[in-house]
């Protein structure tokens, strides 16, 4: 039972929980703790805040130290150059699997690529292109992401200056584009783009180079967990 | 997808000036040494990032979750530093508490700094000093029965506080 004369017992509870009080006090509260629930669960809230007590060190009440300011732009740039290098090695993983594919020249070479990457990153597909002309290369990745899908383009072989348009199909055969870029010199190429749709429910990478269309599959290969190739010759 | 997942860097920017303070002031009370808590601190988010996706806030608070990680990332750091020879001051090796009591000091500390400075003086002169409440009364120029009234609302609101860093008992 909650009283006026609870409160004055309530504030004798601290330093009851702490062993302050003396014999006589003591006994009293405890006489009236025992008629008394409310109390009673008030004391053992106490009594085990304050057997934590002992495990703090007084001296160290203090102000705590603060992290130095340039503590969080670091970890930031830190995080910055990881991602980015694990987008290079994805370009370049990209560009050795497209060797094999080198070696049948003619060769119409449909390849799909699912990487589970070891570090539990989001899984990335890759994509690379059926009936290209001798000597061109065009693969992409492609990475899922909150907006959409991030492409990133490799391409090889194709005039320079040629203006690409590069577009996901979606369901019904609606293209959503990813962007353009122009290549521009005989080497490799690539770029990052990035269309409005989801990966789930992309169909096709479509790729507009000058007056060529490439198209290939996406997501035909989802149960493959590490790399499902076919191949058909042409020649 | 990433519901509440840390994989993104505006997510870890977001962790890291909620719970960067926190996690430092604890790696410096933990390791002694300023420079290697914020390698600590630093390797703690980085991992964070790393592993964002196995993040789910439905199994735990992202605090906790922070602290789980730099609680491996102290014991790899210790382990490193006792491989490496003493650079202690006077040659006395800082002590490497065990990391979940240093972790009980810490959270205790860091409550006692959050309640209000009148209620941590009483805890400290009566408690940790063992001085009479009289005593204290007479310095602080209040009655003794004021003393023990904040002893009794310090340990409260100190309770409150413990509840608020996600402390259960």
């Amino acid at each position: 039972m909650k009283t006026e004369r609870c409160r004055e017992w309530r504030e004798a509870l601290g330093a009851y929980a702490l062993g302050h009080l003396t014999d006589e006090e003591r006994v009293s509260l405890e006489g009236h703790l025992e008629g008394c629930p409310a109390c009673r669960a008030e004391a053992a809230a106490l009594g085990s805040v304050a057997s934590l007590l002992p495990h703090a060190d007084p001296e160290r009440f203090g102000p705590a130290p603060m992290p130095p300011p340039e503590l969080g732009k670091r970890i930031a740039a830190t995080i910055d150059a990881e991602r980015r290098s694990k987008r290079r090695q994805r370009r370049l993983r990209l560009g050795f699997g497209l060797s094999g594919a080198a070696a049948a020249a003619a060769a119409a070479v449909l390849a799909i690529f699912i990487l589970s990457s070891g570090d539990g990153s989001s899984p990335e597909q890759h994509v690379s292109f059926r009936s290209l002309p001798s000597g061109v290369k065009i693969a992409a990745a492609l990475e899922p992401q909150a907006y959409g899908t991030e492409i990133h383009m490799y391409v090889k072989g194709i005039r320079s200056g040629t203006l690409c348009r590069v577009y996901m199909r979606g369901p019904g055969g609606r293209d959503v584009s990813a962007g353009t870029f122009r290549y521009r010199w005989g080497g490799d190429a690539s770029a990052v783009l990035s269309a409005a749709l989801d990966l789930s429910r992309a169909k096709a990478l479509v790729v507009h180079a000058g007056d060529r269309t490439f198209v290939a599959p996406i997501g035909a290969g989802d149960t493959a967990l590490r790399k499902q190739t076919q191949e058909e010759e042409s020649t | 997808m990433s519901s509440g997942a840390l994989t993104h860097e505006r997510d870890v920017r977001e962790a890291y000036s909620a719970h960067a303070a926190e996690l430092y002031g604890f790696a410096v009370r933990s390791l002694a040494d300023p420079g290697l808590a914020e390698e600590a601190v630093q390797e703690t988010f980085l991992r964070a990032w790393r592993a964002g996706e196995r993040f789910d806030p439905q199994i735990g608070s992202l605090r906790t979750w922070l602290f789980a990680i730099l609680r491996n990332v102290v014991i790899d750091l210790g382990r490193a530093r006792s491989s490496r020879p003493s650079v202690a001051e006077g040659g006395i090796e800082p002590s490497v508490e065990p990391f979940d009591e240093a972790l009980l000091s810490w959270q205790i500390e860091e409550a006692m700094r959050r309640i209000g400075e009148d209620h941590r003086r009483v805890l400290v002169e009566t408690y940790y000093r063992g001085r009479p409440y009289a005593e204290v009364a007479a310095e602080l120029g209040v009655p003794e029965g004021t003393v023990k009234s904040r002893v009794y609302y310090g340990l409260r609101a100190l309770r409150v506080v413990l509840e608020e860093m996600g402390y259960e008992d």
